[in-house]
């Protein structure tokens, strides 16, 4: 499958998601004072596990206190 | 009612300023624009990354759009869940430790009120999202796949909303009556556990709150049995009604568990 024949219209919200939630996370990550483990091992997992990696740091990572 | 009103605000700024009101909506709506695309184009995404030997043909079934709505409904059914359930354990019993409630307790507030706005914010978010992610999918699911029946959704919206209500009134009451911990435990074991459980010896009985979304899947097909279907759905309201009025009297039984 070559490049025009992706039909971005479709694909492209999608990326723009996936996007914001990483940026949302990394933010997030950035404010809170202190995480559930090292800040950088989480801002791998947040920029590394593409769809899951943000979902896992806001329940696992962020430590409410 | 005013001091609904301070505790509702109270409970909203914490939820924008921790970003739920924003991951979770996004975390709903791109599973439900996902599911419809890999299910579109899961031939030729096998073609692209698969290493198939040349001429291997896949009977792949022909999907009816209310299949696809179905199939994104499971992927909630699980990971959707998880997110509420493990998202919001500490919704009442981390007050309890870090000291919030310290300053909720010696206020004069009812404590019916105190629930009420944790409900309401937590149903107002967990309701959204699923909302949005449902209509995202259905427009991905009409754009490549046809058309879904307005009146059938409608009522399959409707009766998703009942499951997603008990839902939230199992998590908000397992916080109020244990740590967070533990509460979150709980309502995992009540919402995943048991409905795998239902799920596997389910056939010998028709009427359980944790078969809503199996109904809401028939309603959508148009082949719904009214009776059990009716019942069930008496049965989770009461169910929640009687779940709300536990957290409100756990809320007020651990007040002495408070750290201060």
């Amino acid at each position: 499958m070559d490049f025009e024949s992706i039909p971005w219209m479709l694909i492209l919200p999608l990326l723009v998601i996936q996007l914001i939630l990483i940026l949302v996370a990394i933010i997030d990550l950035i404010r809170v004072s202190n995480t559930n483990g090292p800040k950088w091992l989480w801002a791998l997992i947040i920029v590394l596990g593409n769809l899951i990696g943000p979902i896992i740091y806001f329940i696992v990572g962020r430590r409410n206190e | 009612m005013s001091n609904f009103s301070v505790l509702f605000q109270k409970e909203w700024r914490e939820n924008v300023r921790n970003f739920k009101i924003l991951w979770i909506p996004l975390v709903f709506l791109l599973f439900g624009i996902s599911d419809p695309l890999t299910n579109y184009y899961l031939p030729q995404i096998l073609n692209a990354v698969g290493n198939m030997p040349e001429g291997t043909v896949f009977p792949f079934p022909e999907l009816t759009p209310e299949q696809i709505v179905m199939t994104t409904v499971s992927q909630y059914q699980f990971i959707g869940m998880l997110v509420i359930t493990l998202g919001f354990a500490g919704i009442i019993s981390r007050e309890r430790k870090n000291g919030t409630s310290t300053f909720l307790y010696v206020r004069p507030i009812s404590y019916m009120s105190y629930v009420y706005s944790k409900f309401s914010v937590m149903c107002i978010l967990v309701i959204g999202s699923v909302i949005l992610g449902l209509l995202a999918n259905l427009y991905y699911t009409n754009v490549l796949f046809g058309a879904v029946g307005a009146g059938a959704f409608v009522g399959f919206l409707g009766t998703y909303i009942v499951w997603l209500l008990f839902v939230v009134s199992i998590v908000l009451f397992s916080s109020a009556a244990f740590s967070t911990a533990i509460a979150s435990i709980v309502s995992l074991a009540l919402v995943l556990f048991v409905q795998f459980i239902d799920a596997l010896l389910g056939a010998y009985w028709t009427i359980s709150p944790w078969k809503i979304p199996m109904y809401a899947g028939y309603v959508l097909n148009g082949s719904v049995d009214k009776t059990p279907f009716i019942w069930s759905l008496i049965i989770t309201l009461l169910a929640i009604v009687i779940l709300i009025l536990g957290a409100v009297y756990f809320a007020k039984r651990n007040i002495s568990k408070t750290k201060i």
